[in-house]
């Protein structure tokens, strides 16, 4: 009979709390994914996927939001229920809009970066509007631009069907979820973060 | 949410969770490589096979992604209508379609692999296939997300319950939404604390114990059909 003893490696207490919201910003980007509103320039439903997006870059910063976005893929790669109306598994990031799912991470890394201004884990988040509305700007660039990449390559659209059915439709819902993101970071309305 | 993880007695719950996930991976690269008639025919008879043999109902599996039928349906809808002499083009509408097809095929076969599979045995594999720490960060992860989603989704439920028995719904969009995030964010806040407080006070390791898993020789049909795919998929 042998007896098996391994040393136990701690994980640090700062990569803890990190790693501990960014799961839990993956889950509630997941749970605003069975949020739905009327799309009123389409017939397709809205979710608030987006906003946790926007949330995670904002408030993680461009490392965190970035991990907090890969877990969300991994997630729901595995099969947890946190893709667009409670879906999951393999096939939603090879199918017809995996260009958007794709986008999230990098859009979290891109919106961070821009608001902290670099990719600093430590730093506040005290920006000016612009800056803000910028780095959701450009973080909704690359989710829709990489979203229509995917409905024409995997879903085999032709370009102007993939801007006009994928992407303009859904724009001004997004501008709303910027506005409220912006309007969230600076209210100072979050008790905790 | 109609597709879960549901025990069972099937083959496919009993193999090991890499091969499955493997045999996903090859089917998709099959599929994306020969998204022709001829190839779809046999994307089709396999997707068949898989869902006969872990007994899963199609009808249910496809019900959970009704968020993306729009796009599958309506793509090559779009792409059909012709404004020159306004009609409709079949020849155009033809690749869109057998793209949508694909994507319905292979939402199938990982809603098979969602039915045969727990989590914790997801998060096994992941740590026992990505190397090092970002393997560990990446499993325990997703365990909490795993562990949260249901409650942060109670959590926001309430917040719309309370808000529409309020006439929240009379308010306009851009007001539920900022309520919904500003809820929604305290909470998973909120929880964060708590939940980085227990995990610490546990002692959180970097090499936790999984549960085991081994290849044994019923894996190696699925690990052949999923090498057998890749080849399919390069030639």
């Amino acid at each position: 009979m042998s007896a098996e003893t391994q040393q136990v490696e701690l994980i640090g207490d700062e990569v803890v709390g990190n790693l501990v919201r960014a799961a839990l910003l993956a889950a509630l980007t997941g749970a605003f994914a069975y949020v739905t509103f009327p799309n009123p320039a389409s017939p397709t439903s809205v979710t608030l996927q987006v906003l946790g997006v926007f949330m995670a870059g904002l408030l993680l910063g461009p490392v965190w939001g970035g991990v907090s976005m890969t877990l969300y893929l991994a997630a729901g790669a595995v099969g947890v229920p946190v893709f667009a109306g409670g879906s999951a598994g393999f096939g939603e990031l090879v199918g017809t809009t995996a260009g958007f799912l794709w986008s999230y991470p990098i859009a979290a890394v891109g919106i961070g970066a821009i608001a902290y201004g670099g990719f600093g884990i430590d730093a506040d988040l005290d920006a000016p509007v612009w800056r803000l509305v910028a780095a959701l700007t450009a973080g909704t660039a690359v989710i829709y631009a990489l979203g229509a990449v995917g409905l024409i390559v995997i879903g085999k659209l032709s370009v102007k069907a993939a801007i006009v059915g994928g992407t303009l439709t859904f724009l001004p819902a997004e501008a709303v979820k910027a506005a409220v993101a912006v309007g969230v970071v600076r209210a100072d309305e979050l008790s905790a973060t | 949410m109609s597709v879960r993880y549901e025990p069972g007695e099937t083959l496919v719950h009993r193999l090991d969770p890499r091969g499955k996930l493997a045999v996903q991976i090859a089917v998709a690269l099959a599929a994306l490589a020969h998204t022709t008639p001829r190839g779809l025919v046999g994307v089709t008879l396999l997707t068949a096979g898989i869902l006969a043999v872990s007994r899963t109902a199609p009808a249910a599996a496809l019900a959970e992604f009704k968020l993306v039928l729009p796009f599958l349906v309506g793509g090559p809808l779009i792409e059909g209508v012709t404004l020159g002499p306004v009609g409709f083009s079949v020849t155009q509408a033809i690749p869109p379609a057998l793209a949508a097809y694909r994507t319905v095929l292979l939402l199938l076969v990982a809603a098979v692999y969602v039915r045969t599979t727990p989590v914790r045995e997801s998060r096994a594999a992941i740590q026992r296939t990505v190397p090092g720490k970002p393997g560990q960060l990446l499993g325990l992860g997703v365990g909490f997300v795993f562990r949260f989603l249901p409650v942060l989704r109670r959590d926001i439920r309430r917040l719309r319950d309370g808000s529409a028995a309020r006439l929240g719904t009379e308010r306009p969009v851009r007001e539920r939404m900022r309520l919904l995030a500003i809820g929604g964010l305290n909470r998973a806040f909120r929880r964060a604390e708590t939940l980085e407080l227990a995990v610490q006070a546990r002692c959180l390791a970097w090499n936790p114990t999984l549960p085991r898993l081994r290849f044994a020789r019923r894996d190696a049909p699925a690990l052949a059909l999923a090498a057998g795919l890749l080849v399919v998929a390069v030639v």
